[in-house]
């Protein structure tokens, strides 16, 4: 049966010139998309506008090489390979913008396999397509100059004499004399698999010398907050005193005081610190928020009840209660990309929680000692659900901090009483015990590791605990997110007044 | 005065809880007779004479929580009597009732000899509510400030390096304790802080520091009741090190602070077998090991009582021998150690000791043939068979065992019940439930005076054999709830009877408080096992709304979220 004739034209020559023109445009919009760390409008705007043309571009080529007049099988699977590239990289911008934290980081995961198989099997096509080239090639030579001989015969003598140093060549000598096709073939693998190791991560490295952690600028006092009194009746109180009592006695001059708080005590000061307007941080920036960046780590679920949950509640609620200004959604970084940041721009403090296993190597354990101890950072452990998970945070912190002991957080600690004056430590479930552990250098806490699963207090149902428990729960994370920025203000002024 | 609110120094006055002659009017504690007064006064001064007899005449308190008898008596009846209040619960550790009343103390009496001793149990008080900084900078503080010359600045100025210890705070921990160390080292604050210290060390390994420590609190520390367990602990720690760094002489030096000649062998090889067992275990160190031990050893043979004919004497001798063949199996020295033990027996004759000893380092050596014939050798021939017997169960050869055993019941008829519990516990590990069930319920007829422990052990034992409906018969029986209600319950979920199980642990919520938690636990896994997956999860979200602070609401909590993907687990507390 004969195929009827195609309605879809060959793409005309302005297709090609705007394809090259959105592809560089494209190019631009996913470096900075990467790389540039500060997030305005306009940018986010542009990219959303670059990153969703790749739609009707993506489906115009599709159509054109597989439904076109002249359909060829290489202009078929190259469109399919740039289609899968823009639509890959649409996807994971869109669950990005959309805090859809799980779905983006499984995108990225399948997306780099998918490419990494697509592209295997472009460098066995390039190779084998090389090969006979090459043979094609070999075999007209030979047939010029001994025509009877050019017959496929297997001569070992002539294949000696044919062999090259080519590596796109079966026939290079290093491939050997007995199944040099297969040998090829795995070489071929070998070195594409390095290549690509070695892109992916150079894209990663270079991605994360860029990013940096930028405190939101302004100042404030590192006070406790007033405590909202209301004084409803005012009781002249009279005193009966023995002058001839044994007793050393000095009647205070009460009547003296005059009681006159009518009102509700407001806060009288900035929440943050240093001497700059509004509440913020010295040493800040004006793009810079307070962000919630949860680390990444393997052997267990780092991942527990992460994205729209938990963490952004407790953001939200550290910009209400404090009137910084916050990130818009939260973030994961691995420990590797915690080495990125650079030394002054560096998140002061990462929170870290899951309940089964914590498995680090030796360069992770280096990574987050050099965090705590030269970038002045700080990790919020959280015990997620189990007493296993309470000996895995122990054991991290014994490899990370070999020297220093946890100790009881004392209740009029500075972390239990700025800016919120904690009369207890509340838990959702005494996982790992009832008492919240510290990790002090020079007198700074470097970890502070919450027993009870604070983060499910913190989820839009509480885990149904009682309110005064979720509500000190959401002072606890308020009080340690902005002891981990203060510390890091002060450290910033001490850097500046040292230079 | 730091830490003591205006508030609370008017409210003695509001009540009107102080009267002309300065006793208070406490609620549970009327004016006292005169008579009655006196009675007490007498009573404390007996108390104070025979404690000072105890200490050898010395008035000094002991510990640095106390206040000295001494004081005690100068104090005012009055102050006395509230100071009494605030002591007493102190030590039933109802800390914010103690704090308040040292408070109300130091409000009212503000200028008596116990003021800094109240200022220092307030900030103790304070230290136990957790509240570290306050305790150091109201009150520990304080008491130096005010009274620098009272007993009570040098404990203060300890605890405040005890309070930075325990707050992690490393270097202003250490400066403290150098601080007490250096201006008052011959007080049991210094032995106190460099105790501390020492722990210090070890955590930067500053392993100079600890030594110049351990020596300070070895050998110039003067030895008080309260002191001397720091002192000895430190001279063990000293000698221990010394021994391994091939520093004997120096060692046994440090032992000798602590213990006196008769001790001092024992003692120097219980701290010799330590680091004699890591220098022998280090091939690298393992000549040094074995220089160690004959060290040990030839210091021990000099050491050695002189030869007697005299029970005593022997017996002294044997011991001698025993401390050698010690130091032989730390430093695993097989042959030397048998030789050890031969010398002994030949020299001094046949004991059951020696030969015990000897037939338990053989058995440590899986060398059980030859042990049984040091067994076999026992004077005491029902405790010899007794041995062979342990040592055939060990081997896992439980026919022989029993025989062996069965040998004693017929030798030591008086006995019956410990040799019948010996075979059935045989028949135990041998998975003979049967005969074992035979041999208990023989036992619960011939010995009516332990009829618990037999039916317990029957019950388990048809438990074992998988016969649940009997075991569930026998622990009913037995009266030791809710150990045997969980059994049983156990025994319900095994055959599938989950509804029985259920009214057992919920009998077990209702009547034993100390293990509702469990038994409600138990409830939501049995109710999930019948596959109520709704009873299940309420009873998973009662454990942690009923008992938020036992670790039981914690694995509830988990299994709620990991099992049912349910997050409103309704628990949470505080650490109240």
């Amino acid at each position: 049966m004969q195929k009827p004739p195609s309605t879809v034209p060959t793409p005309p020559r302005w297709a090609y010139l705007l394809t090259a023109v959105y592809s560089l445009v494209w190019l631009a919009a996913w470096a900075s998309w990467l790389w540039v760390p500060w997030e305005r409008m306009w940018l986010v705007a542009l990219q959303t506008i670059t990153f969703a043309c790749a739609l009707p571009v993506a489906s115009g080529w599709l159509l054109w090489c597989w439904r076109g007049a002249n359909p060829s099988r290489v202009n078929r699977f190259l469109s399919a390979t740039g289609a899968y590239v823009l639509l890959w990289q649409l996807a994971l911008f869109s669950a990005g913008h959309l805090a859809w934290s799980a779905a983006a980081s499984l995108l990225g995961r399948l997306g780099t396999v998918g490419l990494f198989l697509i592209g295997l099997s472009w460098t066995i096509w390039a190779i084998d397509r090389a090969g006979q080239r090459r043979e094609l090639a070999r075999r007209l030579a030979h047939a010029e100059q001994r025509p009877l001989e050019a017959m496929p015969t297997h001569d070992a003598g002539a294949d000696a004499a044919a062999r090259t140093s080519d590596p796109l060549d079966p026939q290079a000598w290093y491939y050997g004399r007995h199944n040099a096709k297969l040998n090829q073939s795995i070489t071929a693998l070998g070195a594409y698999s390095i290549a690509f190791v070695l892109i992916v991560l150079f894209f990663s490295q270079l991605g994360g010398c860029r990013d940096l952690y930028e405190m939101p600028a302004g100042g404030g006092q590192q006070q406790q907050l007033a405590q909202t009194v209301k004084v409803q009746k005012i009781i002249k109180k009279k005193f009966v005193v023995n002058p001839f009592s044994a007793i050393s006695f000095k009647v205070p001059p009460i009547d003296e005081v005059k009681l006159q708080l009518t009102e509700i005590t407001e806060h009288a000061y900035t929440v943050g610190y240093g001497a700059g307007a509004g509440a913020g941080f010295a040493g800040g920036s004006k793009q810079g928020k307070v962000r919630f960046i949860r680390l990444e780590y393997a052997g267990g679920d780092w991942d527990q009840d992460f994205g729209i949950g938990a963490d952004v509640n407790m953001l939200v609620e550290y910009g209400v209660r404090t009137s910084q200004k916050v990130a818009e959604r939260t973030e994961s970084r691995t420990i590797a990309q915690l080495k990125s940041f650079p030394a002054e721009k560096s998140p002061p403090m990462v929170y870290l929680t899951g309940q089964r296993n914590i498995s680090l190597s030796d360069s992770e354990i280096k990574v987050l000692r050099e965090y705590l101890l030269e970038k002045h950072g700080m990790i919020f452990g959280d015990n997620g659900g189990s007493g296993h998970f309470h000996n895995q945070f122990l054991g991290m912190m014994r490899r990370v901090l070999p020297n220093v002991r946890p100790t009881r957080i004392p209740l009029d600690d500075t972390i239990h009483r700025i800016p919120y004056q904690l009369p207890f430590l509340p838990y959702v479930a005494p996982h790992g015990g009832k008492d919240a552990l510290g990790w002090r250098v020079d007198g700074r806490l470097v970890c502070y590791y919450h027993p009870g699963d604070i983060g499910d207090a913190w989820t839009d149902d509480h885990s149904g605990v009682a309110p005064e428990v979720y509500e000190a729960c959401y002072q606890l994370g308020t009080n340690i997110i902005f002891y981990a920025h203060t510390e890091y203000s002060k450290w910033l002024a001490s850097r500046k007044r040292n230079k | 005065m730091a830490g003591i609110p205006k508030t609370q120094q008017v409210s003695q006055v509001e009540r009107g809880s102080v009267d002309r002659s300065g006793w208070s009017r406490q609620p549970d504690c009327r004016r006292q007779p005169t008579s009655r007064r006196r009675t007490w006064s007498w009573r404390l001064a007996g108390l104070t004479c025979l404690l000072m007899l105890l200490n050898g005449g010395g008035a000094v308190a002991e510990r640095l929580d106390e206040l000295p008898l001494d004081r005690w008596k100068e104090l005012r009846e009055v102050e006395r009597y509230q100071l009494n209040i605030a002591e007493k619960y102190y030590r039933e550790k109802n800390w914010k009732v103690a704090l308040a009343e040292y408070e109300k103390f130091l409000t009212l009496y503000e200028r008596s000899v116990g003021a800094p001793y109240g200022q220092l149990k307030w900030s103790l008080c304070q230290v136990q509510l957790r509240k570290l900084n306050t305790a150091i900078k109201e009150g520990f503080q304080s008491v130096i400030d005010y009274w620098p010359e009272s007993p009570e600045a040098i404990a203060a100025a300890y605890y405040i390096g005890q309070s930075y210890k325990d707050m992690g705070e490393v270097r202003k921990a250490k400066t403290a304790y150098q601080a007490v160390l250096d201006e008052h080292p011959q007080h049991l604050a210094a032995a106190l802080a460099a105790v501390d210290f020492v722990d210090l060390t070890m955590i930067d390994d500053d392993i100079k520091k600890r030594l110049e420590l351990w020596k300070l609190l070895t050998f110039e520390m003067p030895r008080t009741r309260e002191s001397q367990r720091a002192c000895e602990t430190a001279s063990r720690s000293l000698a221990a090190y010394d021994f391994e760094f091939a520093a004997f002489d120096e060692g046994v030096a440090a032992l000798a602070t602590t213990y006196s000649e008769p001790q001092l062998p024992t003692q120097v090889v219980s701290v010799v077998r330590a680091p004699l067992g890591r220098l022998v275990a280090d091939d690298k160190r393992r000549l040094q090991g074995e220089k160690l031990a004959d060290q040990t050893a030839a210091w021990l043979q000099a050491q050695a009582p002189a030869a007697g004919t005299t029970d005593e004497a022997k017996q002294a001798a044997r011991q001698h021998g025993y401390l050698v063949a010690d130091v032989r199996t730390a430093a695993r020295e097989a042959e030397q150690v048998a030789e050890t033990y031969e010398q002994i027996l030949s020299k001094l004759g046949n004991d059951d000791e020696t030969l015990g000893r000897y037939a338990a380092w053989l058995r440590s050596n899986s060398q059980f043939a030859e042990a049984r014939r040091q067994y076999a050798r026992f004077t005491d021939a029902i405790e010899g068979q007794r041995l062979i017997g342990d040592s055939f169960r060990q081997e896992q050869n439980y026919d022989a065992a029993i025989s062996a055993y069965q040998a004693n019941l017929a030798r030591d008829v008086e006995n019956g019940a410990r040799w019948h519990e010996q075979i059935a516990a045989t028949y135990r590990s041998a998975k003979k439930y049967n005969e074992a069930i035979a041999v208990y319920e023989q036992l619960l007829k011939s010995d009516p005076q332990q009829t618990e422990k037999w039916l317990w052990a029957t019950a388990t034992t048809y438990r074992d054999a998988g016969k649940y409906k009997e075991a569930i018969g026998y622990y009913r029986q037995c009266n030791n709830f809710p150990n045997n209600y969980s059994e049983m319950a156990a025994c319900h979920r095994a055959m599938k009877d989950y509804q029985e199980a259920i009214i057992l642990y919920g009998q077990i919520v209702g009547g034993a408080p100390n293990s509702a938690a469990w038994a409600m636990l138990q409830i939501g896994h049995t109710q999930e096992q019948a596959g109520n997956k709704e009873l299940a999860i309420k009873a998973f979200q009662q454990v942690c709304k009923s008992y938020p602070k036992a670790s039981y609401a914690s694995q509830a909590h988990a299994h709620l979220q990991n099992k049912y993907k349910i997050t409103v687990t309704l628990g949470g507390g505080t650490d109240k």
